[in-house]
């Protein structure tokens, strides 16, 4: 073998040699994330409206117009919409799932009989594509052959539930689904938490006289603020980022009363041919979800070193 | 120029220096034990040795061959880890054979050196076993097996035996003392157990804050500590140190310490060394064994001098019995025969020998006399 | 009253703990709805459904729905059925997944066993790269596959699932290989073994049970994913997902929802496979990637 011609050769590999293999990684991250951040910013500033950016005679297809995207994103009434139904779709997507995901952790976590087989039904809806459990929704929910016919049938003449065909409702229909799909998520977060919970503070809170209510008020949920934490920045970010479920149940309508920022972002690029307000729609849902991820990241990070 | 030279060495982690200026010379054939308290730089000293870390300045040498920069498989060295470190997915056998197969030895060597080490250390038994079978005493022996097989010029040993209860510490302790009296190999050795220091070394780096802070073999370490770091930390229960004036009385220097209940002692010095320093005030060391009963004083000692003083506790130790007092407000421990009738609280004579005493300037913390 | 020497320190009477398993079985008829409305209709036939029996239970069994879901169903212009996107997924997904599984060992390995400065930020850097809103990136990736000729290829997708995997693998491999001994590596190094020879010989026999956490994760994340699939290959390129999306969506003919259902259950069953026989590892994978060590 060669290395061994000089002395210090394999020495100095050896040292060259990890900065080397990391470096493919090192560098498809820097340009298709870093890169491509702010090659959309740049976008974001610009009149484009389609690919490509270069036309055919060589000349940019584009301008540089500063912010003029965002002031025209702000007073879209689209993008009001989908702020606000994002709004009301993080709020109550993140409390519910946390709520559901507590009581299903605490009641598991008392010695259930058949918890081995429970967990896993609760869980599985994470392993499913949204895709897939948004067209089993949109049925369900399909006042037509759905939950309304399904009662109606049944004899209950009067009952009428058309949420997803209706504007004021449909939002909700999607943080049912989305809450179905990882609610038993945040559970098994949670379930984690009290496991590592040590049994002996327990015993001694008893001793001391605390009832089963004051023992989770006072002692246990307190300690689950990890949980909690991290059962947050899950949750929020999951919930920017929503975009198949919407697409599978409603495509954004009726009208567009389930618009979010993703699906705007995504028809404005691509259908609408607005590329400079889809950039910047992408722009604010970056910051929003670093302005939760980095803190968390950076606290995570500095903890193990 | 010793066999393994460590030449004003030192160590920085950017701007912090965690090794100041180490010079040791090994001698072939020699045990080298690197003592101190974790965080002392002994790890640390022993892993730029092995390769493992860089060198900020000075120089390594092994052979008189400069290892700066060398590779650590390209040393001739061999390490035994504290964990261990014994590869989980091989058996014994391969754990054993691995380096020379690294090392590009054909399979027959390999498996004639294996069957060697194997017999040297009993477990040819264990040799088709996983390390997750094995009993800590057995790893231990398979991990000295895997530096054996290699030959190397230095044994590098990191806290081998403090991942072993009391009772096999002590029987590995004297199995790897037999290894290196039958082999004659060099050993560098860190721990922080001072009696592993004193029964295994043929010389001890005592080491602390980053410094060597004495060098020397291990009855020097014990009788002539260079500070009162060295004196404390080897020895155990480690030695009394007093806080005492000089007084000159009768022409010969006495320490002045008080008793229990504030009265002044005078204890002569063996020897003249301190007269003329009348008032100087020092720290006076004894350690526990030179301060028994009467009748366990040390018959060829020239100068036993005796204190009255009140007991403090008892702890019968099966062997002896260790007796706490009061001396210029410090704790001392007396050790006393096993049988010695010594009740807490009772007024009783403590024989001094003053031959074994020893003097440290409290500024400097070195040893005077 | 419970008995005294209870692993626990919660105590629950008779009938609070009769009130728990109601409420738990209650949980379990809501997670399983939607599993079960898939099912019993895939095998009925459309009438059934139309005519109000979704919850029942099919009168007559038929496996017509998912024979045409798989084969015949009009997806797009074609009447092809699933059964090429199907194969699209697959022929995505595999390379993806080996290719990101291995950059992230031999990530975490270096991150963890060969450390130096700078690395817990360039950790970090990757690490952000898997929590980013993926619209950040549509456009520029759009531009670049376009250039290179990739537009509308599984070839396309492998290189956007590995850019946007290698985050997550590489977190798994860190986390595991930052509690494996670095003992063994400098006892290794003695040895003579080289960078590739340790990972090899000494940390890869060790990875069994993290690979398969990163594998089952990084299959069924990308076998899920709609939105890349949907921007980047939404022809005859396109992954099941966006497949089945087409056929649901369809707004020419008579919705057929027994196909529709029969197509979900078929885009679903990699992933539920996967999670049936190792629901253990997946659940590990999906806490890493939250609560992390």
């Amino acid at each position: 073998m060669a290395a061994n011609a000089t002395p210090d050769f394999r020495t100095r590999l050896q040292t060259w040699l990890p900065k080397l293999v990391l470096s493919p990684s090192l560098a498809m991250v820097l340009v298709f994330v870093y890169g491509f951040i702010g090659f959309t910013v740049y976008v974001s500033f610009t009149n484009s409206r389609i690919l490509p950016f270069v036309g055919p005679d060589g000349q940019p297809t584009h301008d540089l117009i500063g912010f003029t995207n965002y002031a025209k994103l702000f007073s879209l009434s689209h993008w009001e919409i989908s702020l606000t139904n994002m709004a009301i779709f993080a709020g109550l997507y993140i409390v519910i799932c946390t709520l559901i995901g507590l009581i299903l952790a605490i009641l598991l976590d008392q010695k259930i009989r058949g918890e081995g087989f429970l967990r896993p039904l609760y869980l599985y809806p994470m392993a499913l594509s949204f895709i897939v459990t948004g067209t089993a929704w949109k049925w369900f929910l399909d006042p037509g052959i759905g939950l309304e016919n399904i009662m109606q049938t049944w004899g209950w003449e009067s009952f009428s539930f058309d949420w997803i065909k209706n504007r004021d409702f449909a939002i909700y229909t999607i943080v049912l689904a989305a809450v179905w799909q990882t609610s038993g998520f945040v559970m098994a977060m949670f379930l984690a938490g009290l496991r590592g919970i040590d049994n002996e503070i327990l015993k001694a809170a008893q001793m001391d006289g605390a009832s089963n209510w004051n023992l989770y008020r006072r002692i246990i949920i307190p300690q689950l603020r990890p949980a909690f934490l991290s059962a947050f920045v899950i949750l929020a970010h999951l919930a920017i980022k929503t975009f198949d479920l919407v697409i599978a149940m409603t495509g954004g309508g009726p009208g567009r009363a389930t618009e979010l920022p993703a699906t705007f972002m995504y028809s404005y690029t691509f259908s609408r041919n607005q590329m400079g307000i889809g950039a910047s729609s992408a722009v604010i849902m970056l910051m929003t979800i670093a302005a939760i991820m980095i803190p968390y990241l950076y606290a995570e990070l500095r903890e193990k070193k | 120029m010793g066999f393994l030279n460590i030449d004003n060495v030192t160590k920085s982690y950017g701007s912090v220096e965690v090794l100041h200026r180490v010079d040791i010379a090994v001698e072939e054939g020699e045990f080298l034990v690197l003592v101190g308290p974790s965080g002392c730089g002994k790890s640390t000293l022993l892993n730029m040795i092995a390769g493992l870390e860089d060198i900020t300045t000075g120089e390594i040498s092994i052979k008189g061959q400069v290892m700066n920069g060398v590779h650590p498989s390209k040393r001739n060295i061999a390490m035994v880890f504290q964990s261990y470190a014994l590869y989980p997915n091989m058996t014994v056998g391969q754990n054993i054979t691995f380096g020379l197969e690294m090392h590009g030895v054909a399979k027959p060597e390999r498996d004639k050196a294996m069957a060697d080490v194997a017999r040297l250390l009993q477990i040819e038994q264990l040799l088709d076993r996983k390390p997750g079978q094995l009993s800590g005493g057995q790893r231990q022996r398979v991990a000295m097996g895997r530096a054996l097989v290699r030959d190397p010029d230095v044994f590098l040993f990191d806290e081998p035996l403090s991942n072993l209860d009391a009772k096999l510490r002590v029987d590995m302790r004297t199995e790897i003392k037999k290894l290196h009296q039958k082999l004659g190999t060099t050993i560098v050795y860190v721990t922080h157990d001072q009696i592993e220091a004193m029964t295994l070394s043929t010389r001890i780096a005592v080491m602390n804050g980053g410094y060597v802070q004495q060098l020397g073999t291990p009855k020097e370490i014990y009788d002539t500590p260079a500070n009162i770091f060295v004196a404390s930390f080897m020895g155990s229960p480690s030695m009394n140190l007093i806080p005492a004036t000089i007084v000159d009385k009768d022409g010969a220097a006495h320490a002045e310490i008080t008793d229990a209940s504030g009265n002044a002692k005078h204890l002569r010095f063996s020897g003249g060394g301190l007269s003329g320093q009348d008032g100087r005030g020092i720290i006076l060391g004894v350690r526990p064994e030179s301060i028994t009963d009467m009748e366990g004083a040390d018959r060829k000692s020239t100068n036993i001098e005796t204190i009255t003083n009140t007991v403090g506790v008892t702890e019968p130790a099966g062997s002896d019995t260790f007796v706490t007092s009061q001396m210029s407000g410090r704790e001392c421990i007396a050790r006393m025969r096993a049988d010695a009738e010594v009740r807490p609280g009772a007024t009783i004579e403590f024989a001094v020998n003053m031959d074994k005493a020893l003097v440290f300037d409290p500024q400097t913390e070195e040893r005077v006399v | 009253m419970a008995v005294a020497t209870q692993d626990t320190a919660i105590r629950t009477g008779r009938f609070a703990r009769a009130l728990i398993y109601l409420v738990l079985l209650l949980f379990v008829l809501f997670y399983m709805l939607p599993l079960y409305v898939m099912l019993v209709n895939s095998v009925k036939p459309l009438s059934e459904i139309t005519g109000g029996g979704m919850m029942a239970l099919p009168q007559v069994w038929t496996l017509e729905p998912w024979a045409k879901a798989w084969s015949t169903a009009q997806i797009g212009v074609q009447p092809t059925g699933l059964r090429p996107y199907f194969w699209n997924s697959i022929s995505m997904v595999v390379p993806a997944v080996a290719i990101s599984t291995v950059l992230g060992a031999l990530n975490g390995y270096v991150l963890t066993k060969w450390r130096f400065r700078g690395d817990t930020i360039l950790f970090g850097l990757m690490l952000f790269a898997c929590f980013i809103p993926f619209q950040i990136v549509l456009i520029p990736m759009a531009a670049v596959l376009g250039f290179l000729g990739l537009s509308g290829s599984t070839a396309g997708l492998v290189l956007v699932h590995v850019v946007y995997g290698v985050g997550f693998s590489t977190l798994y491999f860190r986390n595991y290989y930052a509690v494996f001994p670095t003992e063994l590596v400098r006892a290794a190094q003695i040895d003579g073994a080289g960078f590739f020879q340790i990972f090899w010989r000494i940390l890869v026999p060790s990875s069994g049970p993290i690979a398969v956490v990163c594998i089952i994760w990084q299959f069924t994340n990308i076998w899920n994913d709609f939105l890349f699939g949907a921007s980047f290959a939404s022809g005859d390129g396109a992954p099941m997902t966006v497949a089945l999306n087409n056929l649901v969506q369809s707004s020419t003919g008579v919705k057929e929802y027994n196909v529709h259902f029969a197509g979900a259950i078929l885009a679903a069953l990699p992933t539920l496979l996967v999670y049936i026989v190792a629901g253990r590892y997946f659940v590990r994978g999906l806490m890493a990637g939250s609560v992390k060590g």
